[in-house]
C-alpha cells in the first residue's frame, strides 16, 4: 500500500536516500541496506537500530545541522541532510574502533585511576573530548536580529493532561472528554494508537478508538509530541517536534487539573557476550520495522525468550517470510558472533548460524514521569518489574505502566557473566564487567555506583540499562531488588534542545520619550536595562568613538552639553508621613530637608548593604521627588511598599518614571541656555547647589534640580512625558549660540569619574556598605531607627577591610577590563570596578576596591593588564574640581 | 518551581508571577541588643516544612502578600494580604 504513494529522498552523508510518506529517517535508511547507524560513545563500536522506537542511543545523529536527532522516530523529510556524529572519518570504517583493543587503558572509573595530575589531564583531554561524545552543537543563532525565531512556546491550560495515546490513553480521553472535561492527549511516536498499531489483536478496535478521539471536540491531540518533566502543580513540558506546517520545536506548557499517565511500557535489552552487535535487535522494534513498514530486518533470526512472547514473534517472522533458524531460552545464550554485524550465536550446546537476533527483552513500565513527580516504584517479583505506587494527587497511571499484563522476561542469566563485552549501558559503554569491578571497589550502593560508571547517565537516561544494572549491584551485593531501589528520575527526560527551552526572542525595550530624537542625532545606542540609550553620538564616518566623545566631553566642560536622563527611576511620594518614611529607609536624615533643597540619598538593607543610591527633593511639605537607579526603580517602589504595610502612615508611592522625560543640563553656560526657557531666577545666590523649583520651561511644567553629577553647574529638568520633545529641541536651540551638545552616556561616565561619584551596581556590590564604599557622611546613626542601623553601627566600629579608592596610571595609556586585578607582592589585592580615558590630563583613572591596609592617599600600587602588572598611584580625591567650586557658580 | 500561588486578589497564578520576598521576620525594637539585631539580620531558619513568607504580586495586583507555603512539598496552604505586620516598632 505504501509503494503506490509518492516517493522522495533525503541525503545521508552525500548519498541519496529514497523515502516514502510515513517513513522515519532512520527506516528509509534501514529499508536503503544501511546497517550501522552510529559509533558508541566510547568504544567506537558499530551500533544499529535496536528498538525503532526512540527510546535507545543507537540511531542519534545530526539532522539539518541538528545533532542527537533520534531518527528512529522523526520523520523523514525531503531534502534534509542527514550525517553521522562522532566517526573518525566514517561510520563503516572508524579507525577509532581500535579504542576496543585499548579497553584494559580505560578501566571503569579511568579518570579518577589514571588522571592524577593535572599535567597528564593536559595531554590527554583534548584527544578524549574529541574521540569521546556525541554531536557538535550548531552554531549558535542569532535570535536578536531575526523574526522568524526557530523556536516557540505555548501555554495551555486544561482539565485533563493524558500522557501517551496508545489505547489507555485514547480511552480515558474519550471517557473524560464524554464527561465535559477538557482533554490534552501527548503522544511520541508519528501516529498514534501505541503498539497495537503494528499489533494483530485489536486493530479494528484500536483504529475506532483514534477516530473517536480525533472527532471529540474536547480533545486536543499534540502527536509526535514528547512530555520531558511533570513538575510541581501538575505542570507538564512537552515538546512538539516540528511537523509540515512549523519550522522548529516548540515547547508547551501545559497546566492540567488532572495529569493521566498512560505510558505504557519499553523493552529493555537481555545481557549476553556482544549484546550490542549490529543485527541484535529488541523484538518490539522487528514488530514495528515488520508490521509498520513491511521491511525484513533479515534472512535467518534467532529468537531469544520464552513463553507466548517468543512464540509470537517467531510466527510474525516467519509470516514475514523470514527463516526461524531456532528459538534459544535466555539462559542457554553464552555469545553473539560476528566482528560487527551478526553472523551467529553461540549458545551453552551449539553454535547457530544466523544474521538477526531477536531479543524478547525485559518489559520496563515506563514510569519514569510518575517518578519525577513523587510516587514511588517497588519490585514487583511476579512481574519482573518496578511498579509504581503512592501516586501523588490528582495524578493518576492508566494501562501498562502500572504493571498490568507484564511478566518476567528472562532470568537473571547473565549475572555472573563478567565478560568486557556485555554491555549494559549502551550510551555510555559500560559493561557487566565494568560494574562488577565498581561494586568490587566499594560501590555497591545504586546511586554512587551510577555515579562511578556513569551507568544510566547518557542520552536514554537509563530505558535500556536501568533494570539490569540494578539487577547486577543486587545480586552482586547479595540485597534484595527493593533494597537495591532505583536511582532518581529528574526531568528533563528524553532531553531538550537549548533552542527549544530558550524559546524565541521576547526582549522587553523600553524607549526614551526623545527616542526618535537621538535616532536624528545619529546615537550609537547601547542598552541599559530595558533601556536603549545612546552611548554617545555619531559625527562623520571617518571621525571615531574616542573623537566623538572627547568633542562631547569638551562641550560639557567648555560650554554646555544636554543629556537624556529619562530612563533615571522617578518616584513622587506625597502625604502627611511621606518624611518619616524617607527617614525609615534612607540612612539619611529627610525629615528636616527644608522645602526646595535636594540631598544625596542611600538606602542600605538591614545587613548594612547599600542597595541604591539617588536623590531626594522636597517639593512641598507633604510632597517629595525621588530619583533612583535605572535598573533599581521597580525595587525601590517594592521596598517602599513593603516597609509601608501596616504602618498607617499617610503615605502614597507613585512611580511616575513612565511619565517624565527628564534631560540634564550641565557645562559653565548651562544658566544662560536656560534662563532663555525660564522666569525663575537662576542666581547662584538664589537658585543653589542643591537646590530645586518648580517651574515653567519653554511653556512646560517642570521640575528642576541643581545637581552635578557630571560635576558643572546644571539642572535637571523633569518634565511630563509628552512636552518631553519640545523641550529637548527648546534647550538645543537656545544653546546654539554655546554651540551645545548633546552626549551620551560614555561621555557622562568619563565626567562622572574624573568627579569619583560612584555608581551603585558598578563601583559597588552586592558586599559595599557605605562605610567602605567611603561616604560615611551619609550615614546618620544618631537618627532613631533606620534600615540598617544596628549594622551600621557595629560596622563603623570594626575594622574595614577593603576600601573604594581612586587611581591614576602612570605612564601607560592601556585600560584596565572591569574587574581587573590589583596585585601587590604578586598576591591579588583590589579589583577595578571602573576605568576610562580622562581627557583631563591624558590619563588613564578610575576607581578599584582595595584592602584597607593599602588604600593611602598617594600609595603606588599595580593594576595587571594583560598579564602585565602596570603602576598606578593611588588618589582619593576628585580628579577633577576636587573643591567643587563650578558645582556652584 | 513550577507551584502556583493563589493571589487574594488576582485568583491562582504561576509563582513566576511573583517576587519572593523573604521569610516573614519581626523586626527587633530599637533598643533590642545587639544579638536579637544580628538574629533578625543575618540569620535565617530555612524551614524545611511550612513557613509564612512574603511575595510581591509583581505581574498583577502589584501588591505584596503573605504566604504560608510547604517549602518541602512547595505547596501553597494560605495566602493573604496582611492586616497586622509583626513589626513591634515602626515609629
Amino acid at each position: 500500500m505504501l509503494k503506490t504513494r509518492a516517493r522522495f529522498s533525503f541525503s545521508f552523508g552525500g548519498t541519496s536516500i529514497e523515502a516514502y510518506p510515513g517513513d522515519s529517517i532512520g527506516v528509509a535508511m534501514f529499508r536503503a541496506g544501511i546497517r550501522i547507524f552510529t559509533r558508541s560513545f566510547k568504544h567506537h563500536r558499530a551500533r544499529g537500530l535496536m528498538c525503532v522506537s526512540g527510546n535507545c542511543p543507537n540511531c542519534l545523529m545530526n539532522v539539518d545541522g541538528m545533532p542527537n536527532v533520534r531518527v528512529c522516530t522523526t520523520p523523514a523529510k525531503a531534502g534534509m541532510n542527514v550525517t553521522p556524529q562522532n566517526v573518525f572519518p566514517s561510520l563503516k570504517f572508524d579507525w577509532l574502533s581500535i579504542l576496543q583493543k585499548l579497553d584494559w587503558l580505560m578501566p571503569v572509573g579511568w579518570y579518577y585511576k589514571i588522571f592524577t595530575h593535572r599535567f597528564i589531564w593536559s595531554i590527554v583531554s583534548p584527544f578524549i573530548r574529541k574521540a569521546a561524545g556525541l554531536g557538535k552543537a550548531p552554531p549558535i543563532i542569532n535570535n536578536f536580529s531575526s523574526t522568524t525565531a526557530p523556536y516557540d512556546h505555548s501555554y495551555i491550560h486544561t482539565d485533563v493532561a493524558i500522557v501517551g495515546g496508545g489505547s489507555a490513553g485514547l480511552t480515558a480521553a474519550i471517557e473524560n472528554a464524554k464527561q465535559g472535561s477538557r482533554c490534552v492527549l501527548i503522544d511520541d511516536q508519528i501516529a498514534l494508537g501505541g503498539y497495537r498499531r503494528f499489533g494483530t489483536v485489536d486493530t479494528n478496535k484500536n483504529e475506532n478508538l483514534i477516530q473517536q478521539a480525533m472527532s471529540e471536540k474536547q480533545i486536543t491531540i499534540l502527536s509526535h509530541s514528547y512530555c520531558f518533566g511533570l513538575y510541581e502543580d501538575r505542570l507538564l513540558g512537552v515538546v512538539q517536534l516540528p511537523n509540515d506546517n512549523t519550522q522548529g520545536e516548540s515547547v508547551t506548557h501545559i497546566r492540567a487539573d488532572r495529569v493521566i499517565i498512560a505510558t505504557g511500557t519499553f523493552e529493555a535489552p537481555l545481557l549476553f557476550e556482544n549484546n550490542d552487535l549490529v543485527g541484535v535487535m529488541l523484538s518490539s522494534g522487528v514488530e514495528r520495522l515488520i508490521g509498520l513498514y513491511a521491511i525484513n530486518p533479515g534472512h535467518q533470526a534467532v529468537v531469544i525468550g520464552d513463553g507466548a512472547r517468543a512464540e509470537h514473534i517467531a510466527s510474525l517472522l516467519q509470516h514475514a517470510g523470514i527463516e526461524v533458524v531456532s528459538l534459544v531460552h535466555s539462559e542457554q545464550v553464552v555469545s553473539a558472533l560476528g566482528s560487527e554485524q551478526v553472523t551467529g550465536i553461540q549458545t551453552v550446546t551449539t553454535r547457530i548460524n544466523c544474521d538477526l537476533i531477536v531479543v524478547c527483552g525485559h518489559l520496563v513500565p515506563n514510569a519514569g514521569l510518575l517518578h519525577q513527580a513523587g510516587a514511588s516504584l517497588e519490585w514487583v517479583d511476579d512481574k519482573g518489574a518496578f511498579i509504581p505506587t503512592h501516586l501523588p494527587s490528582g495524578i493518576d497511571a492508566i494501562g501498562d505502566v502500572t504493571g498490568e499484563h507484564i511478566t518476567p522476561a528472562a532470568g537473571p542469566s547473565s549475572l555472573n557473566n563478567d565478560s568486557k563485552r556485555c554491555y549494559v549501558c549502551f550510551c555510555e559503554d559500560v559493561t557487566t564487567s565494568d560494574l562488577r569491578t565498581a561494586i568490587d571497589e566499594g560501590f555497591d550502593q545504586i546511586e554512587t555506583l551510577k555515579r562511578y560508571t556513569t551507568v544510566s547517565m547518557g542520552p536514554c537516561q537509563g530505558k535500556m540499562c536501568q533494570l539490569s544494572s540494578i539487577e547486577i549491584c543486587a545480586h552482586k551485593s547479595k540485597r534484595s531488588m527493593n533494597e537495591t531501589g532505583v536511582t532518581t528520575s529528574r526531568p528533563p527526560n528524553p532531553s531538550v534542545s537549548l533552542g527549544a527551552l530558550a524559546g524565541p526572542n521576547h526582549l522587553s525595550v523600553k524607549k526614551s520619550p526623545l527616542h526618535n530624537e537621538h535616532k536624528e542625532l545619529n546615537a550609537v545606542w547601547m542598552n541599559m536595562g530595558d533601556w536603549k540609550r545612546p552611548f554617545y553620538y555619531s559625527r562623520t564616518r571617518a571621525t571615531t568613538m574616542q573623537a566623538c566623545i572627547e568633542r562631547e566631553y569638551r562641550a560639557v566642560r567648555e560650554r554646555v552639553g544636554v543629556i537624556d536622563i529619562s530612563p533615571l527611576g522617578k518616584i513622587e511620594v506625597k502625604g502627611r508621613d511621606a518624611g518619616k518614611l524617607l527617614n525609615l529607609v534612607y540612612t539619611h536624615r529627610f525629615g528636616n530637608l527644608k522645602v526646595g533643597r535636594v540631598r544625596y540619598a542611600v538606602m542600605c538593607d538591614e545587613t548594612g548593604i547599600i542597595l541604591d543610591d539617588g536623590t531626594i527633593s522636597r517639593l512641598s511639605d507633604e510632597h517629595y521627588f525621588l530619583t533612583t537607579t535605572t535598573g533599581n526603580t521597580e525595587f525601590v517602589v517594592q521596598w517602599l511598599e513593603w516597609w509601608l504595610i501596616d504602618t498607617n502612615w499617610d503615605v502614597h508611592v507613585i512611580n511616575v518614571t513612565g511619565g517624565r522625560s527628564s534631560i540634564n543640563l550641565a557645562g559653565p553656560k548651562a544658566r544662560d541656555v536656560l534662563s532663555q526657557l525660564t522666569n525663575v531666577d537662576l542666581a547662584s545666590d538664589t537658585f543653589k547647589y542643591m537646590m530645586c523649583r518648580q517651574a515653567e520651561v519653554a511653556g512646560a511644567p517642570a521640575t528642576l534640580l541643581r545637581i552635578g553629577f557630571v560635576g558643572e553647574m546644571g539642572w535637571e529638568i523633569h518634565v511630563p512625558a509628552d512636552y518631553g520633545v519640545h523641550v529637548w529641541k527648546s534647550v538645543l536651540e537656545a544653546g546654539s549660540s554655546h554651540d551645545i551638545l548633546p552626549f551620551g552616556v560614555e561621555t557622562q561616565r568619563v565626567l562622572r569619574l574624573e568627579k569619583q561619584h560612584v555608581i551603585v551596581g558598578v563601583d559597588t556590590d552586592a558586599m559595599s556598605n557605605p562605610y567602605d564604599a567611603a561616604m560615611p557622611w551619609v550615614i546618620k546613626l544618631d537618627k532613631e531607627d533606620f534600615i540598617g542601623k544596628a549594622s551600621l553601627t557595629t560596622q563603623q566600629s570594626t575594622s574595614v577591610h577593603e576600601r573604594l579608592i581612586g587611581f591614576t596610571m602612570i605612564n601607560d595609556t592601556h585600560l584596565p577590563e572591569d574587574g581587573a586585578v590589583l596585585v601587590c607582592s604578586g598576591a591579588p589585592v583590589g579589583r577595578v570596578t571602573s576605568a576610562r580615558f580622562s581627557f583631563l590630563n591624558k590619563t588613564v583613572i578610575g576607581l578599584a576596591w582595595i584592602n584597607a591596609d593599602l588604600a593611602k592617599e598617594g600609595n603606588s600600587i599595580a593594576i595587571r593588564i594583560n598579564g602585565n602588572p602596570a603602576p598606578a598611584r593611588i588618589q582619593q580625591a576628585a580628579f577633577y574640581d576636587p573643591s567643587g567650586d563650578r558645582l556652584r557658580m | 518551581m513550577s507551584f502556583r500561588i493563589p493571589c487574594p486578589q488576582c485568583g491562582t497564578r504561576s509563582a513566576y508571577e511573583f517576587r519572593f520576598g523573604g521569610e516573614v521576620l519581626t523586626r527587633p525594637r530599637t533598643d533590642a541588643d545587639a544579638d536579637a539585631w544580628y538574629r533578625y539580620s543575618f540569620a535565617r531558619k530555612n524551614t524545611m516544612g511550612i513557613q509564612t513568607e512574603w511575595w510581591y504580586h509583581r505581574l498583577g495586583c502589584r501588591q505584596w502578600l503573605q504566604v504560608v507555603r510547604d517549602t518541602k512539598e512547595n505547596r501553597v496552604l494560605a495566602t493573604s494580604f496582611i492586616e497586622k505586620k509583626e513589626r513591634e516598632d515602626c515609629a
